[in-house]
């Protein structure tokens, strides 16, 4: 992926750019908002990452406003110390795409920022999820691993769908909560592992390859892959 | 400033009094001018007819003899008499000559006149002819000066009254304004100086300042309030987020001066990022809960559907009630309409199953029921079979970081009851702990439907007792 960092604090910066580094990706990095404007006009970009409070007072939100007016459709995620529920809204309503606040775990970000590229790349949403030999239709809602049918929670259903549209990617828990419960708070106890593990149940269970995996301080993914 | 404006208060009293003063004496004065301007002449004119009457009954020399003998004898001595022949030379009265600017024509005049004594004086006299004589009679004004003169007086009496009057009034005024002003100074001084308990004094009465007092109190009550969020917020953040800073601190001490091997010093890492997480989770806490408390999330306020979202929360923990064998569950009468902020509910929500989940005994029961009360309120009702909380801890637990003896060595940093308080109060209600016994119910009431839910005032509809839980019949959610 090519992303754009707009971010005026270097030590964030630094630890952002090395981090998509070694997680394969090609960063530029803006210090200020007139560069970032700048740079997301100019180049070609699968992801923009903007801060909020940009040098000079300037409100990384009016930077996006200005982008989508000019009809850049790149996503956007929005990186902010703001945390009140109103800041996020106001983020996603300026034509921002996700919104994550500071501090944040790396994993959490990259994993959003692999679920905006997916999702800007235009998707079919009718057409059957497929990992290995796990099968979902979302049009008839129906489950089979191999040839057995796989009968599942509507909820249960939900989170199986999301995990397998975001294929061979990490998914964290934050996100399977906003996403599947569409709840914007940390219950705190380790409830989405529970539920994770019921679903394990049913779709890993009796088969020698599990697809579901747990990866370490991160969240989870389903992959076929080794 | 005051000083000033008391003053002005004052004097306008006083021009105010004087101009009605002058509408009421004005007309007064003037008929009262006219009446004895015509009682005058009406004396003057009888005066001459008598004196006429003499001519004509004793002729020229009979009047003159007449008018000699008064004026000899001094009667009546404020009287102006004169008989003169045709060309003007005196024969008889008082007067030395005829007046030099007086015309031989029968009338009423206004002429100045010297007589002895009060010479020099305006006087009104009556001129008539007589046969081949004139006759001038006067009279001086000696006889009306002195109620003239008690006219004046009388006025300038009322001037002076109305003067010291207006004057009292003005500085009594100015003293009331004063012992008020001073009083809200004393009130805004203590404020500035810290205190903002204090109130300015209000009375009954709807009078400007009285209003402004009122609204400034309700000021002080917003800001008090705010002040209070953020001084509790920084309280609670030097009293509990010392401990993990500290424990993080050692932490990482310890790893550079041991530098154990590779394994151990990753494992050291991740433990050091959990603590931070935790630090963050409890700022994150503290500020929604002084988000909440500022009242600045009812702008989030949608319609929703209680039941939904309680739904939503029961079929959340159910795999973790599952784990732990308990039983949830969930009791609803069909969509339940309110008005509300859905993040927060939700949040309300899953805070007490939560804490019903971790209090409740293994094989125990948890319930949680929305209903409409009989009033038309939604109640959501969340209860468990664990240990309750004794009446005594009750008050204790809503308090910020409170943590019961029962929630010792369970994970957890005591602001999760605070928050749900905060959260039903934003909304219009209180939390009520009741027992179950064994164990606690805890209820929110929420107003209804499309009713916008006010953060103080309102809190009366949850006054009402508890109603027990439906002890059967249920939607179940799993």
């Amino acid at each position: 992926m090519k992303i754009l960092l707009v971010e005026d604090n270097e030590r964030m910066s630094q630890f952002v750019i090395k981090g998509l580094q070694e997680a394969g990706h090609i960063t530029d990095h803006a210090a200020n908002g007139r560069d970032g404007m700048f740079l997301a006009a100019s180049e070609p970009y699968d992801v923009i990452i903007m801060d909020r409070m940009l040098p000079g007072g300037i409100d990384g939100l009016a930077i996006i406003e200005v982008l989508r007016k000019a009809g850049t459709l790149t996503p956007i995620l929005i990186l902010s110390a703001l945390a009140e529920v109103d800041d996020r809204i106001r983020g996603l309503r300026s034509g921002g795409d996700d919104y994550l606040t500071k501090p944040f775990a790396f994993g959490e970000l990259l994993a959003r920022l692999d679920a905006l590229h997916r999702r800007s790349q235009g998707v079919n949403r009718e057409a059957p999820l497929i990992v290995g030999n796990l099968q979902l239709d979302p049009l008839t809602r129906k489950v089979w691993r191999g040839d057995r049918q796989i009968s599942l929670q509507p909820r249960e259903f939900k989170l199986l769908e999301y995990l397998m549209r975001h294929a061979d990617q990490v998914v964290t828990r934050t996100m399977l909560l906003e996403n599947v419960w569409d709840y914007h708070f940390d219950p705190q106890t380790n409830v989405v592992d529970v539920h994770i593990s019921k679903l394990r149940q049913k779709i890993d269970a009796e088969f020698e390859r599990p697809l579901l995996r747990t990866v370490r301080n991160a969240g989870y993914m389903v992959t076929a892959r080794d | 400033m005051m000083r000033s404006s008391a003053l002005s208060l004052a004097l306008g009293y006083i021009a105010l009094g004087m101009m009605a003063l002058v509408l009421f004496a004005a007309p007064l004065w003037y008929a009262w001018h006219v009446t004895i301007q015509d009682g005058r002449s009406e004396i003057l004119q009888a005066d001459a007819q008598r004196l006429a009457d003499i001519y004509r009954r004793d002729g020229g020399d009979g009047l003159k003899s007449f008018i000699d003998t008064r004026v000899h004898m001094q009667i009546a001595n404020d009287r102006i008499l004169l008989l003169t022949d045709s060309s003007l030379h005196p024969l008889a009265g008082n007067l030395p000559a005829w007046p030099r600017q007086l015309l031989a024509m029968p009338g009423n005049y206004r002429i100045k006149v010297d007589v002895g004594e009060h010479g020099g004086q305006q006087s009104l006299v009556h001129v008539a002819r007589l046969g081949q004589y004139f006759l001038l009679v006067g009279r001086d004004n000696k006889l009306f000066a002195p109620l003239e003169r008690r006219f004046w007086y009388g006025l300038s009496a009322a001037v002076a009254v109305l003067s010291i009057a207006g004057l009292l009034v003005g500085l009594i005024t100015r003293r009331a304004f004063m012992l008020r002003i001073h009083s809200i100074r004393q009130t805004v001084s203590a404020i500035i100086h810290g205190d903002l308990k204090h109130r300015l004094p209000t009375h009954l009465s709807g009078d400007e300042l009285n209003t402004l007092a009122r609204t400034i109190n309700g000021m002080l009550d917003q800001i008090e309030l705010l002040v209070h969020g953020v001084r509790n917020v920084s309280n609670s953040i030097a009293h509990d987020l010392r401990t993990p800073l500290a424990e993080l601190r050692s932490r990482l001490e310890e790893l550079a001066f041991m530098r154990p091997a590779p394994e151990r010093t990753f494992a050291e890492i991740d433990a050091a990022v959990a603590d931070v997480d935790r630090v963050i989770h409890i700022f994150d806490a503290l500020l929604r809960l002084a988000e909440i408390d500022a009242g600045m999330r009812r702008s989030g306020f949608v319609p929703l559907d209680l039941a939904e979202l309680a739904a939503t929360a029961v079929e959340f923990y159910a795999p973790a009630a599952e784990l732990k064998h308990i039983e949830l569950r969930f009791h609803a009468e069909g969509p339940l309409p309110a008005a509300g902020d859905p993040i927060l509910l939700a949040q309300a929500l899953s805070n007490l199953i939560d804490n019903a989940l971790k209090y409740a005994p293994e094989q125990g029961v948890v319930d949680v029921a929305v209903r409409r009360r009989a009033d038309g309120a939604a109640e959501i009702a969340v209860s468990d079979n664990g240990p309750g909380i004794a009446d005594s801890e009750k008050s204790k637990v809503l308090e910020r970081f409170h943590r019961g003896d029962a929630s010792r060595g369970t994970p957890g940093v005591g602001l999760g009851l605070s928050l749900v308080q905060a959260i039903a109060k934003l909304h219009g209600s209180t939390l009520e702990l009741s027992d179950r016994s064994p164990g606690l119910i805890v209820v929110i009431v929420l107003p209804v439907g499309e009713r916008r839910a006010e953060p103080r005032g309102a809190e009366g509809s949850a006054e009402a007792p508890p109603a027990p839980l439906p002890a059967t019949g249920s939607a179940a959610a799993r």
